[in-house]
């Protein structure tokens, strides 16, 4: 093993992290709340790492020396990668978030003690994912992810519905990376090699079944339509804080990771981009209808995330397929600001959850009076991902019709007709639901039922007025993002 | 910077002082926190006023500064002949609707929160008018809409409120996507985001670009001017609105949509590109007059019948900005001014008839001349001022838009057309005159004694339209210089 330590660093820290704070909490009966705060010191500790590695990531790019690994021909090597480093950023400020949110959230739960490290996990897998040059490396890593993720998904396991939503993303998971395991074995049998990067020998069509193998792997993992299915399950029922991962960085980043592999493998760019747009278009339309009638809110928040799915997909897809670099900032400018949006929209679902014991739309009815703050932060992630002006979600917007005309070519703007219809017809969805919190309902309310006004916890306002703020900070002064974004943009494709 | 730019940027600042001082002040009672409203709305109207000279020595204002610099938008505002006029219509309007609030019920809850939404969404239309940046521009677009779909949420009557605004703001909005792709194809061509630099090179585009984008800005804006068929959402909305807003959204909100038709594809877009579509406005614009009129003859409900109005009257405005020429687009502009005021005077009688008599059919209203003789004479000034009876403002303004019709070079049918067809509005409006103040009283004991309160704004709208039908030479005046930057354009 040799080469530069700090490329791995933070996976080490975060594994390791995760089987310290495990154990610690075992041997010394810890609380929730010690546990959630080692957990995000181990967070921190990664983000400090990240953070530094981002800076160094314009010294790095197109230097084959520098990697951590075996340097023999067809050793294991791990790379540093600037879109990785961006993703994992805004991952582990997330998961910052999510863990000070579960501090509450979990105190309920006898269990908390693994669901912490699992979370550590979960991300150390993402991490992984984004550093290993080497096929069967990421297939490993990916499983890391989807085994962590259903166990955090069916964490409430004494729910029969928890329990089925974990059956189903392990099973749904689990075929998505068989199917790699599938693209591994055809592109290993013409090439008999694995790398990402260097010469990659024979290129016949047995590895380009296995890019389309990686394809939909990748696809079913991020929820693309019609490989869907699995989404408001699961994102309906795991516990909120983890739905706010899973629905706003884990499964949007198989997108990014979808083209490293897939364009290594012998699919051009036009297919590639070809692909993602017009799947971008069935999950724009299917994620904007079905969202309409939907009873629970986190399964209405899950349909609209298929829909955002589609967003990101055809930003990306414009990327590729007109060649258009600021496409592809557009894409990785929507991934923050959804994540951003779609954690907090998640989280305040949540608060609602944990305070009322009910996620029915119905019975929600003017909730608004007994948690203002709440309701006004789920209205402005709902606002927000509805695209009204001064808040993320517009500007994203804004930057895709910028792209879409920009390339004044009948198929993106086709593709632009539809993210128009699905914008306005999920505003029928945003925009009920916003009013709904504040409405005076017929039906026997919360406030009828004599449930009185809850004092929301510090642990929770915390994160969800962060985000909030957030939120709204991006809506009005987007410059340093954009740069941010820019930057990252330019080593993607010098990278790609 | 000179001192007067500083200033123009409080027009749009000021208000959002007061605002913030409303949401603030939770504990305000109403009258208190009308005043604050009525003060910050002030300042709208006192700098443009202030700033007059300043225009016309220079011809324009402009107030520029960065804002998103990597996306080349910058917060620019710029003042105008063609802006002025339609800011003050706005402005004035809101503070009439804000006085006229007074003496209303509406707004009796969460007052601090109603009135600071009356000034944003004030402020949503005077930063539409001013705006000089084409994010700015669509930001306080869609804050205008934003801003009165909450108010209509929050305050609007009836249990059906929560449909009629979900329905405003999703048809609203899809003609604001419309308005939005044309605003970002300007923007990604050219690179920049800033109108003053747009409208040197827009009219370089391809010419069948140029064509669509004109489809998609007249559409867009049609949908706000409520122009049949886009006008569905019009009579729901200013029905459930409280009367204040109502007020707000037919004086002034509507005539954004002709604002918007003048300062995108006339100012910046080739003749060509326009006189293709010359036509079918004047022919909208004859459907729509007519339309509005019949239904406004059909309902029964006193507030719905002036709202169908506002699209009868809509129609004229478009009729005269399709015709192409300078006297139908001046007279396009002049109707958009006298609109408002007849357009406020209307809902304010409205208004009081309903304090009154609590009813809203109008087959339950009758014989009111004889008890309330004042609102009698104001209710028929307006009357008088939307059939177009001389010497009322909109005579002028309709002198204006046939005289544009006959000179527009289309046949002069569609122009005879119009003209027969505004013999309806005087038809509905003596219906309308006729039902609620003569015949016998209905209903029987009238509950209150006639609002003061109401009353006297009502009578100062009226004297402002008598005021400004007698003396229409500045008006004139403005709205030729503010059609003279497009003209030199477009001919």
């Amino acid at each position: 093993m040799t080469g530069y330590f700090e490329i791995v660093l933070p996976i080490f820290i975060l594994i390791g992290g995760a089987f310290v704070v495990y154990l610690l909490v075992r041997l010394f009966k810890l609380s929730n709340r010690t546990e959630s705060m080692l957990t995000v010191l181990v967070l921190a500790g990664t983000l400090v790492v990240l953070v530094m590695h981002y800076l160094d990531v314009p010294d790095f790019i197109d230097r084959p020396e520098v990697f951590y690994g075996s340097a023999e021909p067809d050793g294991i090597i791990y790379r540093p990668n600037a879109v990785g480093a961006f993703i994992l950023i805004i991952g582990v400020m997330i998961g910052i978030l999510i863990t000070l949110y579960s501090a509450e959230y979990l105190s309920r739960d006898p269990r908390y003690a693994v669901y912490y490290p699992l979370i550590l996990l979960t991300l150390a897998g993402l991490l992984g994912m984004f550093t290993s040059n080497n096929l069967f490396n990421l297939f490993l890593l990916t499983e890391l992810t989807t085994v962590t993720a259903s166990a955090l998904v069916a964490f409430r396991f004494r729910e029969k519905i928890s329990i089925r939503a974990g059956f189903k993303y392990l099973i749904m998971s689990s075929l998505g990376t068989m199917t790699m395991m599938l693209g591994i074995y055809f592109v290993y049998r013409s090439t008999g090699n694995m790398q990402l990067m260097g010469p990659l020998g024979v290129m016949d069509n047995f590895v380009r079944i296995g890019a389309a193998c990686f394809l939909l792997g990748f696809s079913l993992k991020a929820g693309v339509v019609p490989l869907h299915t699995w989404v408001p399950d699961v994102y309906g029922h795991a516990p909120s804080a983890v739905s706010g991962l899973l629905a706003g960085v884990l499964s949007k980043s198989m997108l990014f990771i979808m083209p490293v592999v897939c364009l290594r493998l012998g699919i051009s760019e036009v297919e590639l981009g070809t692909y993602l747009m017009v799947f971008a278009c069935f999950n724009m339309l299917v994620g904007s209808v079905r969202m309409l009638r939907q009873q629970q809110l986190r399964r209405f928040l899950s349909f609209s995330s298929i829909a955002q799915t589609g967003y990101l997909m055809f930003g990306l897809g414009m990327g590729f397929y007109y060649e258009l670099d600021q496409a592809l900032g557009v894409g990785l400018f929507l991934f923050l600001v959804i994540a951003v949006m779609k954690c907090l929209a998640f989280l305040a679902a949540g608060v609602y959850e944990y305070y009322t014991g009910s996620q029915d739309i119905e019975r929600l009815r003017g909730v608004g009076k007994l948690m203002p703050l709440n309701a006004l932060s789920l209205s402005i992630a709902l606002a927000g991902l509805a695209g009204i002006p001064l808040l993320a979600g517009f500007n994203g917007k804004w930057l895709v019709f910028s792209a879409a005309l920009l390339t004044a070519d009948a198929f993106a703007l086709a593709c632009l007709g539809i993210f128009m219809l699905s914008s306005v017809i999920s505003l029928g969805g945003y925009l009920p639901m916003i009013i709904k919190q504040y409405q005076e309902s017929p039906q026997p309310t919360l406030e009828i039922e004599g449930f009185s006004q809850p004092d929301i916890s510090k642990w929770m306002l915390l994160p969800v007025g962060l985000l909030s703020l957030l939120v709204v900070l991006i809506g009005i002064y987007p410059s340093p993002w954009i740069n941010l974004v820019n930057q990252v943009m330019q080593w993607m494709v010098m990278s790609i | 910077m000179n001192p007067y730019q500083i200033l123009l940027s409080g027009i749009t600042i000021l208000p959002v002082i007061g605002v913030i001082i409303l949401l603030v002040w939770r504990k305000a009672t109403k009258t208190q926190a009308a005043i604050i409203g009525i003060i910050s709305e002030s300042f709208a109207l006192v700098i443009p006023i202030v700033l007059l000279t300043t225009l016309r020595k220079e011809g324009v204002i402009l107030f520029s500064v960065p804002w998103i610099p990597n996306m080349q938008i910058s917060f620019s505002l710029e003042l105008s002949w063609l802006s002025i006029t339609f800011l003050l219509t706005e402005v004035l309007a809101t503070l009439a609707a804000m006085i006229y609030s007074l003496g209303d019920k509406d707004g009796e809850k969460n007052s601090n929160t109603y009135y600071a939404l009356l000034l944003l969404f004030s402020l949503g239309m005077s930063g539409t008018t001013l705006a000089d940046d084409v994010f700015l521009f669509y930001i306080f677009w869609e804050l205008m809409l934003i801003a009165s779909v909450l108010l209509i949420l929050g305050w609007g009557h009836g249990e059906n409120r929560f449909r009629v605004a979900l329905k405003y703001f999703i048809i609203t909005h899809l003609g604001s996507l419309m308005v939005l792709v044309c605003l970002i194809t300007l923007y990604v061509n050219f690179g920049t985001a800033s109108l003053t630099e747009l409208v040197l090179h827009a009219s370089s585009l391809p010419i069948n670009m140029q064509v669509f984008l004109t489809a998609f800005f007249i559409i867009g804006f049609c949908v706000k001017m409520a122009i049949f068929p886009f006008h569905i959402w019009l009579p729901d909305a200013h029905t459930v609105a409280p009367m204040p807003v109502t007020i707000i959204l037919a004086a002034a909100m509507l005539s954004m949509g002709t604002f918007g038709v003048l300062r995108f594809p006339f100012t910046l877009l080739a003749f060509e590109s326009i006189q293709p579509f010359a036509i079918w406005m004047m022919i909208g614009g004859l459907i729509s007059e007519v339309y509005g009129a019949l239904m406004a003859l059909a309902e029964q409900e006193i507030k719905r019948i002036v709202a169908y109005s506002s699209v009868s009257q809509m129609g004229y405005i478009l009729f005269g900005l399709g015709t192409l020429t300078l006297r139908g687009m001046q007279g396009a502009v002049m109707h958009v001014v006298y609109h408002a005021i007849v357009k406020a005077l209307l809902f304010m009688v409205v208004g009081i008839i309903i304090a009154v008599t609590r009813e809203r059919d109008i087959r339950n209203v009758g014989g009111l001349g004889s008890k309330l003789p004042i609102l009698t004479v104001c209710a028929a000034i307006g009357v008088l001022g939307i059939s177009g009876m001389p010497p009322l403002g909109i005579f002028n303004s309709e002198w204006m838009i046939f005289a544009g019709g006959f000179d527009s070079g289309v046949s002069i049918v569609l122009t005879v057309m119009t003209l027969i067809g505004s013999l309806l509005t005087l038809v509905y409006g003596l219906r309308f005159f006729g039902m609620v103040f003569f015949g016998v009283q209905k209903p029987e004991t009238l509950p209150e004694k006639s609002p003061r309160a109401l009353l006297v704004p009502t009578i100062a709208v009226t004297v402002f339209l008598i005021i400004e039908g007698l003396v229409p030479g500045p008006l004139l005046e403005w709205a030729t210089l503010g059609l003279t930057g497009i003209f030199g354009g477009l001919l």
